[in-house]
């Protein structure tokens, strides 16, 4: 096994896409369905109360729409689950590590919540008609119970990778676990998932064989119970207000697609929120099956863009002041500013042949352990595009220097020879990969990278806080 | 008791080995299940057996993946490095145990659906290889974990099977052990001419194992010597289970059921401390971070309130029943 303490796992590619996209397609997808599943009991529990009190239908409601859970939700939201873990793995095994061993018993504790939310969904699916009026709430509840405190076990784990709060400050698990966005996280998310059960019955009643003024009727229920939304915005606001000055910073403007995703996040949710609470609540309006579904693709688009600006947020980070993106932590940035990036790296490259010195090869294993976590050569967030206009000592001073170039950049942890086989790797790519080289590893122009990276140090631009 | 003394990581390790032999109940049932609906689909045999299994197959696939990831959980605090490289060198062709799952989950709902027989065939078929590649990949990922010498060279010839000698004959081991456990819980709602055909089951599965552990032993595989003494429990736990099985043959409504459950349980918990026997060595030394974590006594009472909620809910269901 490799003697670093630095652990180096070997680094798989996913061509042209890069891997937060991979992350982010999987990410994205679980989230939306685990809310789903979360608002979905809630409102179950409030029809079957609504059945036991007499109201028409809503009986035959319930018992469609946790079909429409189970297959849904029970299968590939719980899968989806594994996957993300899984997937994390792939994209920054130190991460999932770390998080691994800050909060396994909570994590455990999440297990035993998920345990029973399957176990009592099950059986009420298989059994559910042959209960009487009170077991069927109580395991109603139950399962709609432990459905929210799966989340609220894991929302305090994910939120803690942003603010880790009193954690840093040696304030232990629990102050990294209630750390300053969770409540905001919470509360968005319970508010996000009800919506998601609401729009989701408002398309299964659709489905049902009713008369139009019974589905009407039904409809207006179901949409009182993504009321919650109207808050969205002042626990969105209250997220924004705890995370950290420079996060805010990029979300707000100082990064454009950040900002944009921002946008797409907040407009989604304001033309369902409208057309729920103004339209279905107020106006009670009815809404067919394609307006409702078209919805429900508009709160996926939501999902999508808040949970890019989530985890967006974080940069330069993976657990903020802790690990950075390129699974470094800031001491073993210093190291490698010694040691250099890949002295150590015990993993060759899959196409070593391909690359026509040694520098180029030293350069394609920098871009490996720095740079591919969140870019492509050629696909994308690629750097051939990003530094193709640059000049050679552009391109120097600007690697050196990568968090001031860009202060979601985490600081280069290498030293000189890292950088310059680095730009010369770059630059061969963009030249269409040639089949000779010159190589480049003057004292002068070596020397000049040295003094940027001694200039610029090793801390990032953002507090840790 | 060895393996669960020393500080740190014992408590790890005993509930990665009770969690994963859990996870081993429920996953049995559902690939050996899956395979037997599947042979009996093809004979277009009468069988009720086969109906049932069919019947509670959903439920236990999820049972089973929910009960997985406990173990994956301690797995990563006891073994993080190594599951984790093995994770990457398998890269896509281990993440594909998940839409595996998937496609395997949903041929599951639609062979209990009312379909015609050619459908149900078909859906039992991709169920079973489904399960399958996810049986084949645990294994294969289990000993990759622990080939260190050959993780730069497999990484740089970017192969994505590991395909050690040992492997196959590891995978039939756990293909048998399965077709047992798959005996014991289905026998539970069998009659007795059904508990009959299951006992017979039973011990071909066990046939099968113990003739894989010989050639796994004659290939150089696993063993730590006799794992202080488990070794022993097991052949003795798996003898008793043999006679039970022998004993329900005879009488199928008599104690040889409960004899067969309680031996089976018996092997499952030694096999899982056997299995886990060579690689001890391997247990990374826990970090201080994880030892130092919080947060255990707030599992512990989750744990016994999780357990509760549990025996009511089957409390409900059963009295429902009746």
């Amino acid at each position: 096994m490799d003697p670093s303490p630095i652990p180096y796992y070997p680094v798989n590619e996913f061509g042209p896409l890069m891997k937060g996209l991979v992350i982010g397609g999987v990410g994205i997808l679980h989230v939306f369905l685990a809310q789903f599943a979360i608002g979905g009991g809630m409102l179950l529990y409030y029809f079957e109360r609504l059945a036991q009190a007499g109201v028409p239908d809503t009986r035959k409601f319930v018992d469609g729409y946790f079909k429409v859970l189970v297959l849904v939700s029970f299968v590939v939201g719980a899968l989806t689950g594994v996957a993300m873990w899984f997937t994390t793995i792939q994209v920054g095994a130190r991460t999932i590590g770390i998080m691994l061993d800050e909060f396994h018993w909570l994590w455990a504790t999440e297990w035993v919540w998920f345990a029973i939310e399957i176990v009592a969904g099950y059986a009420f699916y298989r059994f559910g008609p042959q209960l009487d009026d009170k077991t069927r709430r109580r395991l109603l509840l139950i399962y709609a119970g432990a459905s929210w405190m799966s989340l609220f076990w894991i929302n305090g784990i994910l939120a803690w990778q942003l603010t880790p709060g009193g954690w840093l400050d040696g304030g232990g698990m629990w102050a990294g676990f209630f750390n300053p966005s969770f409540w905001p996280s919470l509360l968005f998310r319970t508010a996000v998932a009800a919506t998601l059960g609401a729009l989701v019955a408002c398309v299964v009643i659709n489905t049902m064989d009713l008369e139009r003024a019974a589905k009407a009727a039904l409809i207006r229920r179901a949409s009182r119970f993504a009321a919650p939304m109207a808050l969205m915005p002042v626990f969105a606001a209250w997220f924004m207000a705890v995370i950290p000055a420079d996060s805010r910073q990029w979300l707000m403007g100082g990064s454009m697609p950040m900002t944009m995703f921002v946008g797409v996040a907040a407009a989604a949710s304001t033309l369902i929120g409208g057309y729920v609470v103004v339209g279905l609540i107020v106006k009670k309006l009815y809404i067919n099956g394609a307006t409702a579904t078209m919805l429900l693709a508009l709160a996926f688009g939501a999902t999508a863009a808040g949970e890019f600006v989530r985890e967006g947020a974080r940069k330069p980070y993976t657990v903020r002041g802790v690990l950075y993106s390129t699974s470094m932590t800031p001491d073993e940035v210093t190291q490698l500013r010694k040691d250099g990036a890949v002295t150590k790296d015990p993993y060759p490259l899959r196409d070593e042949a391909r690359y026509p010195t040694a520098q180029l090869r030293h350069g394609a294993k920098v871009h490996r352990a720095l740079c591919d976590a969140c870019h492509t050569v050629h696909g994308a967030n690629a750097l051939v595009e990003l530094t193709r206009t640059w000049t050679d000592d552009q391109m120097r001073l600007n690697v050196s220097k990568l968090q001031r170039t860009k202060g979601f950049m985490p600081p280069f942890a290498g030293n000189a020879a890292d950088v310059e086989a680095l730009v010369q790797f770059l630059r061969w790519e963009t030249a269409g990969a040639p089949a000779s080289w010159p190589i480049s590893d003057t004292p002068e122009t070596l020397a000049q990278i040295a003094t940027w990276l001694d200039e610029v140090g090793t801390a990032p631009m953002g507090d840790a806080r | 008791m060895w393996p669960f003394s020393g500080e740190g990581p014992a408590l790890w390790l005993a509930l990665y080995l009770l969690t994963f032999a859990l996870h081993a109940v429920f996953v049995s049932y559902v690939l050996a299940g899956t395979a037997y609906a599947f042979v009996q689909s093809l004979r277009r045999a009468d069988d009720a057996i086969a109906e049932r299994v069919r019947d509670r197959l959903p439920f236990m696939l999820g049972c089973g993946i929910t009960a997985g990831v406990a173990p994956l959980l301690f797995l990563q605090l006891l073994y993080q490095k190594r599951f984790y490289t093995a994770n990457l060198l398998m890269g896509p062709r281990w993440g594909a145990v998940v839409p595996a799952l998937i496609i395997g989950f949903y041929a599951l709902y639609l062979a209990k659906a009312k379909v015609s027989l050619r459908v149900r065939r078909l859906a039992l078929a991709t169920g079973t290889l489904c399960f399958l590649f996810v049986a084949w990949s645990w294994t294969e990922i289990d000993q990759l974990m622990q080939a260190d010498a050959v993780w730069r060279d497999m990484y740089a010839a970017g192969k994505r099977i590991y395909g050690a000698s040992a492997i196959y004959p590891r995978l039939l081991l756990w293909l048998g052990a399965m077709l047992s456990l798959f005996a014991i819980v289905a026998s539970w709602w069998a009659s007795g001419p059904e508990r009959r055909k299951l006992a017979v089951l039973g011990l071909i599965g066990r046939a099968v194992s113990v003739g894989a552990a010989l050639l796994l032993v004659a290939a150089g595989g696993a063993t730590d010597g006799n794992a202080h003494g488990w070794l022993y429990l097991l052949v003795a736990a798996l003898a008793v289970e043999a006679a039970g099985w022998v004993w329900m043959i005879r009488a199928p409504d008599g104690p040889g059921l409960t004899l067969v459950t309680g031996a089976g349980a018996a092997a499952l918990v030694c096999a899982t401390v056997v299995r886990e026997a060579p690689r001890l060595a391997l247990i990374e030394p826990a970090r201080p971070e994880a030892l130092e974590a919080a947060g255990f006594p707030v599992f512990a009472a989750t744990f016994v309130l999780g357990v509760a909620v549990i025996a009511w809910i089957w409390r409900a269901i059963s009295d429902a029943k009746t």
